[in-house]
């Protein structure tokens, strides 16, 4: 790829299409030696699960009475991961959040793929994967059905829903683009674009439903943001088990998410606009309000940790606090220390602005947000399960070889799939920039003032 | 009398609303406009009504409500199980699928709206079409008799097109 010009002080329309469409051109070896990398390791995992159902659970360390792990860890994880970017593209919409436009396609691609990833995951966690459409209702010949009354099938939907409206959402947003690359390109991409832009033209018929729609849709999205992760916590909260059944895990799990999502954006979006040379486009002034919106979450999930151990101490329930002591000076202890170090003390730096701006110590920050959060669900999950009302139901769990690898190929696929998006459809949402072209303007004023 | 189509395009939308705007007060032909971006201005200045597309995502999202509450009220009543003594329909959970498949059905219809309403996909060129109204030109194309051709010509010019064409004299680009 050539290197990146400069764009000019104050950027045109075509500046930007410029800038956004170079990162599409053909890209070099280390490129395919990256997605050859991550698809390596997603091979390795999709044989290790092959293996899992060809044998059985029994090569996972899943054993009673930890029955929920690693796998659905991940799967609360990655979902997670998923709501900053229906927060970004739907939420900010609707509050007129200027700095946005930017960053709102990378944070919805990374959903779409955040879902896909999660979505795996109830599936590798079933001894038997064939049954996984026991959760629809759909008539079968002995008039089972699912119990409507299950966190689980509530899940179900609310996943599914998720991963359809943020595709559709997404797809919306991405034709008037793919329209704009198709009169670019040339060869087989301009073929290929033809076809995904369906003929879109801009005409003003079409800007007059396509702006409806999407405030419509922005409008649906958001409350979902809200039910999806409150539902997520529900498949606990709704469980009697102790360390579970709470009634902060709603708002908590919900905070919990953004937080972690909008890390998750922050940690690819730095490597990103280096190797993508787009710098210019997604400025200093983008990360420190995204990195604002981590502080403020990262407050939030801390005074949920505290008044959680608040309720606990206050309730006076010796089970629950046996499980909470386990939880902090447990054989798992250390666990809960990491997290508490990465969600409620490192993120406190972020208080200095010039953390905020400055682009390394920022990446480091939220790579151990994202490790804070993994843990937590982890110290949740898992370490809830260890041990409940009945001592002789008390056990451990360590994590097998499978679930480990299963584990890091999520993390490839996720990865490969989000580097492959970024060099064949537009990472950047020109048709949105354009909109608020005036703030991307004065945001570039302010970088380049700073560093003159 | 035949019908031809005159070409304009813009920097902006403002000047591009303002043609609009005197166009319809011309009462000249009928015209079409092509912008990069969605534009309130152009919008406000061609005054059509408020898209239809709310109504579908209305249908849609009722349309999620009652099948929710169809299969919830229905499956529990083919599957009858008394879970505790507790009441067979239990509504609060029921709530969670209804809404779930609210916005999922407003959702799906409000983007299939949107295609539909918007002529899309489809493989035909709107006329007077060109590849720069996608990247940062504003378009309007009118569509008048022959005898109107120069009046809206100029028109168009002193309301600010930096170009202005008839369709058999545009550039193919």
């Amino acid at each position: 790829m050539a290197a990146a010009p400069k764009i000019p002080f104050e950027p045109s329309y075509r500046d930007i299409d410029r800038s956004v469409l170079r990162v599409m051109e053909p890209a070099g070896p280390a490129y395919w030696a990256w997605i050859g990398l991550c698809f390596t390791l997603v091979a390795i995992a999709a044989a290790l699960w092959v293996r899992q159902i060809y044998t059985g659970l029994g090569v996972t360390g899943l054993r009673q009475p930890v029955m929920w792990a690693i796998y659905i860890t991940n799967f609360v994880f990655w979902v997670g991961i998923a709501h900053s970017g229906t927060l970004i593209s739907a939420i900010l919409f609707l509050f007129r959040t200027k700095w946005r436009t930017a960053v709102y396609r990378a944070a919805e691609t990374m959903t779409i793929f955040a879902v896909a990833t999660a979505g795996l995951f109830p599936l590798v966690h079933l001894g038997r994967v064939w049954f996984f459409y026991w959760l629809l209702p759909y008539p079968n010949e002995r008039y089972l059905q699912p119990d409507f009354r299950s966190p689980l099938v509530w899940d179900a939907f609310a996943v599914s829903t998720y991963l359809t409206i943020s595709a559709l959402f997404w797809t919306m947003g991405l034709i008037p683009d793919i329209a704009n690359a198709r009169e670019a390109a040339t060869g087989w991409r301009k073929k290929f674009y033809t076809v995904l832009a369906m003929g879109w033209q801009g005409t003003d018929r079409q800007w007059r439903h396509y702006s409806m729609a999407y405030l419509l849709m922005a409008g649906l999205a958001t409350p979902l943001v809200i039910s999806v992760h409150s539902v997520v916590s529900w498949d606990f909260a709704m469980a009697i088990n102790p360390g579970w059944h709470s009634t902060i895990f709603a708002p908590y799990f919900v905070a919990g998410a953004i937080f972690s999502g909008v890390a998750m954006v922050i940690t690819l979006l730095i490597p990103m606009r280096k190797l993508l040379g787009i710098e210019d486009l997604l400025t200093e002034w983008h990360f420190d309000n995204l990195a604002k919106v981590v502080l403020l979450t990262s407050l939030v999930v801390s005074y949920a940790y505290i008044t959680e151990a608040f309720m606990t101490w206050y309730a006076g329930d010796p089970i629950e606090q046996m499980t909470f002591h386990m939880r902090y000076f447990g054989p798992w202890g250390w666990m809960y220390w990491v997290m508490v170090s990465c969600n409620c003390v490192i993120p406190l730096l972020l208080f200095s602005p010039r953390i905020r701006v400055n682009m390394r110590a920022l990446w480091i920050i939220t790579i151990f947000v994202n490790i804070g959060m993994w843990f937590e669900r982890f110290v949740i999950i898992a370490g809830s399960l260890t041990a409940n009302f009945d001592p002789s139901q008390w056990g451990s769990y360590r994590p097998s070889v499978t679930e480990i690898m299963i584990t890091v190929g999520s993390f490839a696929w996720f990865l490969g799939l989000f580097s492959l998006f970024s060099r064949f459809l537009p990472i950047i949402s020109m048709t949105e920039l354009k909109e608020g072209i005036v703030w991307l303007r004065k945001a570039l004023k302010m970088d380049r003032v700073k560093a003159a | 009398m035949s019908t031809i189509a005159i070409i304009s395009s813009f920097a902006d939308d403002t000047r591009c609303a303002q043609a609009i705007e005197e166009l319809r007060a011309a009462q000249v032909g009928d015209f079409n406009t092509f912008s990069p971006i969605p534009s309130h201005k152009i919008e406000h200045a061609i005054g059509r009504p408020k898209s239809p597309v709310r109504w579908l995502v209305l249908v849609g999202g009722i349309t999620g409500v009652l099948t929710g509450l169809a299969i919830t009220i229905g499956t529990t009543y083919e599957w009858r199980l008394n879970a505790g003594g507790k009441p067979l329909l239990s509504w609060p959970p029921f709530i969670v699928i209804c809404f779930e498949l609210m916005v999922l059905l407003g959702g799906i219809f409000g983007f299939f709206g949107v295609l539909m309403l918007s002529g899309v996909p489809t493989t035909e060129s709107a006329p007077g079409y060109d590849g720069r109204f996608g990247e940062d030109r504003f378009g309007i194309v009118v569509r008048c008799d022959e005898a109107q051709a120069a009046r809206v010509e100029s028109m168009l010019k002193e309301s600010g097109a930096e170009e202005v064409v008839r369709e058999d004299e545009a550039q193919p680009r």
